[in-house]
């Protein structure tokens, strides 16, 4: 797979203060790649600059394979996207297709396409100022896509969004994968886990951690088992018994080590009822807690 | 071009949509209507409102339609600029702040298709509704009094326009550079407060925008100074110019300033 976007040493200073210290990734095409890190830690920044709408201070950001304007293949969907109120979403749609190059006619037929995909159909008509934030959101994603970007740029796309319209978006970030390279800021942890490539963590303005899923995860693996009696007495036996670091918490036992062979085999000395033996990989939310306090 | 135009129809549809395309041509007739018909109803509005010394002549029913028209423009400039600058002095600026221009910005747009849009959008509401209400003063003039020369009317108008549009551009401009606060201000200072110098003290010079006002009304009487009304035309014209220039320029670096 080839890459998209190179961005090599970017800094961004407002007077005195720094506000991204000297950052460098890169993606590929057709990857999703979540920008994780607490409040202020600078990913609006980031995406600002890659959408152009800040200058960097210092440093590079390269677009492979796109000649002209990059602005052109770029969607952006700005945390709290904000519209012209007076507008329709249709109307708004269509100029935004057009002010990316698309001609009237291919504007008119993918804005109806994207008022389709996004579930906004039936309001296609209505001005924008009378839409709820859940809707401007969806609205706000379609017209990032309307123009078939091959980057997409999402500033925090589900956090002001309930769980069921949450779920919604992820679903539609989803079926875009396929089609276009994903760059997203979040601090929902669940939601970067479903669906992420690569990881960015951000801290103060500086990259702390970067990788794919797997990688990072295994870097803060807990290496501990964790098995689950049915009753106390026998999860007691078995501490007293095991050969392993054990540590006791009611009816489930904690074991220090990754090695499942050897605690099964352990287990298969009794005749203890077993409700479930699983190896507990660290959560994305323990290793931002972690990466966040370096 | 095509982004100027995609632009243009999205400024037209907040300048409908407001309704600024109904209220500012309705004020600017207001205003041009009010001077012919009040002056021609002066004696019996003053005979209704009573306490009119015996034999008092106001010498008021004598007065021509040139000084009709003339006096109407006076009072027309007196609003003019004001109404512009109120009605646009966010045109770009409340964009910014409202952070509606972000999806805008992150298009591959020109900043000068931009601005134009933005410029068009107000010059032909603020155009048409300048002529729109000096035809109104005009219409009623002809009516109430006598004939004037159409083409002394079309000179008037033409004049004034260049005017108005300088006043827009000016409003612009300022909307591209500053907050909504400030560039209201200051185009207000550009525009009415220099005028105001410009009739205290501006016999010791003969050229410059803020005369045009002075000069359209001479096309009713004499005929302005031909060297002189060329000149502050010419002015004018390279002011505006000037002016969109750099309000392109702020539009583009003020960019950074919107918080997303």
């Amino acid at each position: 797979m080839s890459q998209l976007l190179q961005v090599s040493a970017l800094q961004k200073n407002y007077g005195q203060h720094e506000v991204i210290k000297n950052i460098s990734f890169e993606l590929t095409q057709g990857t999703a790649t979540a920008l994780i890190g607490p409040n202020g830690a600078g990913k609006t920044t980031i995406l600002s600059m890659l959408a152009g709408l800040l200058k960097p201070t210092n440093g590079q950001i390269q677009f492979d394979g796109i000649v002209g304007d990059p602005r052109a293949a770029i969607g952006f969907l700005p945390q709290y996207p904000q519209f012209n109120s007076w507008l329709t979403a249709s109307e708004f749609l269509i100029m935004a297709a057009r002010l990316s190059g698309l001609t009237a006619q291919t504007a008119k037929e993918e804005s109806e396409k994207m008022l389709q995909f996004v579930g906004l159909k039936d309001a296609a008509n209505k001005k924008i100022g009378t839409f709820s934030g859940g809707m401007k959101q969806r609205l706000g994603l379609a017209q990032a896509i309307i123009h078939k970007p091959k980057l997409l740029l999402l500033d925090e796309p589900v956090s002001a969004l309930d769980p069921a319209g949450r779920l919604d978006m992820m679903n539609l970030m989803k079926s875009l994968q396929q089609e276009m390279t994903i760059l997203y800021s979040t601090h929902i942890l669940n939601d970067a886990e479903q669906m992420t490539d690569q990881l960015l963590f951000l801290k103060a303005g500086k990259l702390v951690e970067q990788g794919s899923l797997q990688d990072v995860k295994a870097k803060y693996e807990h290496r501990q088992i964790v098995v689950e009696f049915k009753v106390v007495e026998e999860a007691a036996q078995f501490v007293v018994k095991s050969t392993l670091s054990a540590e006791q918490q009611g009816n489930i036992v904690i074991l220090q080590t990754d090695d499942m062979q050897q605690v099964i085999r352990e287990l298969a000395k009794e005749t203890f009822t077993i409700r479930k033996v699983e190896q507990q990989s660290a959560s994305l939310e323990e290793i931002f807690m972690k990466v966040a306090k370096l | 071009m095509m982004q100027w135009r995609v632009l243009l129809q999205k400024e037209w549809r907040d300048h409908v949509r407001s309704l600024k395309v109904l209220w500012i041509p309705l004020v600017f007739v207001l205003y041009g209507v009010m001077q012919p018909v009040m002056l021609y109803y002066m004696e019996d509005i003053m005979k209704a409102v009573g306490n009119m010394p015996e034999g008092f002549d106001m010498g008021i029913t004598d007065v021509t339609s040139v000084e009709v028209m003339a006096s109407t423009v006076g009072q027309f400039h007196l609003i003019v600029s004001l109404i512009i600058v109120l009605s646009f002095m966010g045109i770009i600026s409340k964009e910014r702040k409202n952070r509606t221009a972000a999806l805008l910005y992150v298009r591959p747009i020109s900043f000068s298709s931009y601005y134009f849009s933005k410029w068009s959008g107000a010059t032909i509401v603020a155009l048409v509704s300048t002529i729109i209400g000096l035809l109104a003063s005009y219409y009623y003039t002809v009516i109430l009094y006598n004939e004037v020369d159409a083409w002394r009317i079309a000179a008037l108008i033409g004049t004034y326009s260049l005017w108005v549009l300088f006043v827009v551009t000016v409003t612009v401009t300022a909307s591209a550079l500053f907050p909504t606060g400030v560039a209201g201000t200051l185009a207000i200072l550009l525009t009415y407060f220099v005028q105001l110098i410009d009739s205290i003290i501006g016999q010791f010079w003969t050229v410059s925008p803020w005369k045009l006002g002075t000069y359209a009304v001479t096309w009713l009487g004499s005929k302005p100074d031909s060297s002189d009304f060329w000149l502050s035309v010419v002015v004018t014209v390279i002011a505006i110019i000037v002016l969109m220039f750099v309000g392109v320029f702020g539009a583009r670096k003020n960019m950074e300033n919107i918080k997303i």
